[in-house]
């Protein structure tokens, strides 16, 4: 019994004696990490960026900042102020000379419905469709890397044939990347009426129109439709008239204007660089024109730095060597190249391909 | 007597936990009269700028499937997620299940934990998942490449459907069934169901066979080469690549040794073997030829380094005389080589063959080690891709 007392004596004597070694230690005060808790909302976090300030501007002309601050989540596509820079908007004020309804249609459509980081997007995904504020769907594209080379990351995301230039920076209510082109896309039109719409290419419309091309762009598709204007074709010597005057039947209407259309494809300027990359082949695409021995090749520049991107069009009798080049042209309009409508793409193109008297049937 | 008390209801307590948790009832999975199916995904196409609409080739398969009023699908008896472009090499052990941490499936069973086959008259069929016999309803949709499964998709990601149809499985049967495209130019996609014949034909266990088909679209050949995928991009697969004409003779030779056009087994040089047609309609089996395991004299009957290589030429040309380069891949798609040599990684120098892993089965058995085994082996052409399935008998394990 006694033997009893004494051992529990010694165990609380033990037990006391820690407890003051324990406490005799020096307790640093423990600081736990808070979460951040000044991220802004959407439109906030945009006003409060110098080189969003345009799009900031356009949120506000068109009485969305309630609507982007709201609960979300969603993801914001902004393009900065370079981006609007060159389609002709430089200032905050230029955005009045806008019809306010398509100014806010805009907008939604640099918003997706969800987050999105860049973790959520499938790697090498091609042409996957998110959707917008507006109603619509944009493209997304990451080139991630070349098939076994995943040590040697690209990783470059496009929406819409946009280039991001900064992805992943956290929003209250969702995410926000940057891009360096404004999504252009005419929402309700074909290529059709697109086309007739823009007075910038009715010349081309109407040689269209001559050589029995125009009826079909009104239809399913995808077309992608690479459009010179006005000014390219005079400069080459062609007008209105000029094209009105022309027999159709003297002339290959394939090569004349058929070489500026692409059936049954969807190509973003883009899609050369992304496809490059995920299929480690090289960024040109070759394919002979409909119903003719003509081959068009196409290839698309990404400029380093700035990652603007060009593209040129090369027009040739033949596949392979020897042949002869037709026409080469280059272009780099930001303004004209990627605009989304209904059946397909339309692309600013500063050069003519072929020229009457090159299309010319020869008996 | 307190302490006794404590004691004694402690002791009750633990008797009854025991009884309790002793308790279980084990439902063995188990299918009733069973048919053995193996799939492969043969849409071994590249989404190019040629192709960019084109549907990512990444199934699932649904067999039974349970579909709502919208003719989205709910539920499936069986259901193959993941299934990606399959393997070059579809080994006769299930290599997939517990290995590696993606959820892509080259192959179903591949990395399913499903119930697999019996070993079959010594074949051992641990690759072939069981699936009911009887008629079954099977789908296969198109999917987006992530890790979301099928079910818990977006609905508008389970619209795409590949094919939709009916087959009947045999109880006891072992079938390989292919999806594959049937026509390059109309893109038209379906499936190829093949019952095995190996475990009922009388084959030696000391002569490795194998059987080929040509399971290619229709005109891939004759597309331009411009436009193939894998073209000039990847000279590992050889000449290859640029498809083989519909109608081909297959030589062999046995070479022994490194992995070098060098000491052919005598006997066994440039043979004809036989005939190969293009096909993606019928589901006939292909007779299997043979050459024995331990064809090079000189072979102690125990193991043996012969590999493989097969020659597939154009009818009425001549095995001897060649006309085509040994490095180019544009041979008028008249001539294509495949090596099987050692595990099918090691291209042989200046060639233009396709490489796929030996045919001979190499490993420790018994006191030997390594102890060779003849094999069955079909050799599958599509497109611009060769693929190989080795089907092997149970045998010896090793001793140490």
């Amino acid at each position: 019994m006694k033997r009893k007392k004494s051992f529990h004596i010694f165990f609380l004597l033990v037990m006391t004696s820690l407890l003051s070694v324990l406490n005799a230690c020096k307790h640093n005060d423990l600081i736990v990490t808070k979460e951040n808790e000044n991220f802004r909302p959407a439109a906030d976090f945009i006003k409060n960026n110098y080189d969003l300030s345009l799009f900031a501007a356009a949120i506000e002309k068109s009485g969305l900042t309630a609507e982007l601050n709201a609960e979300g989540s969603f993801t914001v596509l902004v393009p900065d102020n370079a981006a609007f820079n060159a389609i002709g908007i430089k200032r905050a004020t230029d955005f009045d000379r806008m019809n306010s309804d398509s100014l806010k249609h805009l907008v939604r459509r640099h918003v997706l419905t969800q987050r999105l980081l860049f973790q959520d997007i499938p790697t090498n995904g091609i042409d996957i469709r998110y959707h917008t504020l507006a109603g619509t769907e944009v493209y997304c594209s990451l080139a991630s890397y070349s098939k076994g080379n995943s040590a040697y990351p690209v990783n470059e995301l496009y929406f819409n044939g946009s280039f991001v230039n900064r992805k992943d920076i956290t929003l209250s209510n969702g995410a926000l990347h940057v891009l360096n082109r404004v999504m252009k896309s005419s929402p309700g039109n074909t290529v059709q009426s697109f086309l007739a719409k823009s007075t910038q290419y009715s010349i081309f419309v109407s040689g269209l129109k001559k050589f029995g091309l125009w009826d079909q762009l009104a239809e399913g598709g995808p077309f992608t439709v690479y459009a010179p204007s006005n000014q390219e074709f005079e400069n080459a010597g062609l007008t209105e008239a000029m094209i009105a005057g022309l027999d159709p039947s003297l002339y290959y209407a394939q090569r004349l204007f058929g070489v500026y259309i692409l059936k049954k494809r969807h190509l973003f300027i883009s899609d050369f660089r992304v496809l490059s990359v995920v299929n480690e082949s090289e960024s040109n695409f070759n394919i002979p024109l409909e119903n003719d021995s003509w081959y068009i090749g196409i290839n698309s520049t990404k400029s380093f730095p700035g990652n603007v991107f060009s593209y040129a069009i090369s027009v040739t009798t033949a596949k392979d060597y020897p042949y002869d080049q037709i026409s080469n042209v280059s272009s780099s309009l930001q303004s004209g190249i990627d605009i989304v409508v209904e059946n397909g793409l339309v692309h600013d193109l500063q050069g003519i391909l072929v020229l009457p008297t090159q299309a010319l049937k020869q008996n | 007597m307190l302490a006794l008390k404590i004691k004694y209801l402690g002791f009750c307590g633990l008797t009854l936990l025991l009884l309790v948790s002793g308790c279980k009832k084990i439902n063995y999975a188990k299918i009733d009269d069973p048919a053995y199916l193996r799939v492969f995904n043969n849409l071994n196409y590249e989404i190019g700028i040629i192709n960019k609409d084109e549907p990512i080739p990444f199934l699932t398969m649904l067999i039974d499937p349970v579909m709502d009023g919208k003719g989205i699908p709910v539920s499936a008896a069986i259901k193959g997620d993941y299934l990606d472009q399959r393997d070059p090499y579809a080994p006769p052990y299930p290599s997939h299940i517990g290995n590696g941490s993606s959820v892509n499936n080259p192959e179903y069973p591949g990395r399913q934990n499903v119930l697999v086959g019996p070993v079959v008259n010594g074949f051992d069929l641990s690759s072939w998942a069981q699936i009911p016999s009887g008629k079954h309803r099977v789908v296969f949709m198109f999917r987006p490449k992530n890790a979301i499964p099928f079910f818990s998709l977006e609905d508008k990601y389970k619209k795409s459907v590949l094919i939709d149809t009916s087959l009947v499985l045999d109880s006891k049967e072992v079938y390989t069934l292919h999806v594959l495209q049937k026509d390059v130019a109309t893109k038209e996609n379906g499936i190829l169901l093949r019952k095995e014949n190996f475990h009922k034909l009388s084959l030696s266990d000391s002569e490795v066979y194998v059987n080929f088909y040509n399971m290619s679209s229709k005109g891939f050949w004759q597309t331009d080469n411009a436009t193939k995928t894998g073209n000039g991009k990847n000279f590992d697969k050889g000449a290859l690549a640029n498809g083989i004409k519909d109608q081909m003779n297959i030589f062999y030779t046995l070479y022994k040794g490194a992995p070098e056009l060098k000491t052919a087994v005598a006997g066994y040089d440039r043979k004809l073997m036989a005939a190969l047609t293009r096909n993606t309609s019928t589901v006939e089996v292909s007779p299997y030829y043979s050459f024995p395991l331990f064809a090079d004299g000189d072979s102690n009957g125990i193991t043996t380094d012969m590999w493989q290589r097969f020659e597939l030429l154009a009818p009425g040309m001549d095995i001897n005389n060649i006309p085509y380069n040994f490095n180019t891949q544009d041979n008028d798609n008249s001539w294509a080589p495949i090596n099987c040599v050692l595990n099918g990684k090691t291209k042989l120098p200046n060639d233009n063959g396709a490489t796929l892993p030996n045919m001979v089965v190499n490993i420790h058995s018994g006191i030997y080690n390594p102890r060779s085994f003849a094999t069955v082996n079909t050799i599958e052409i599509v497109n611009g891709n060769v693929y190989l399935t080795t089907v092997q008998r149970k045998y010896a394990p090793p001793v140490y």
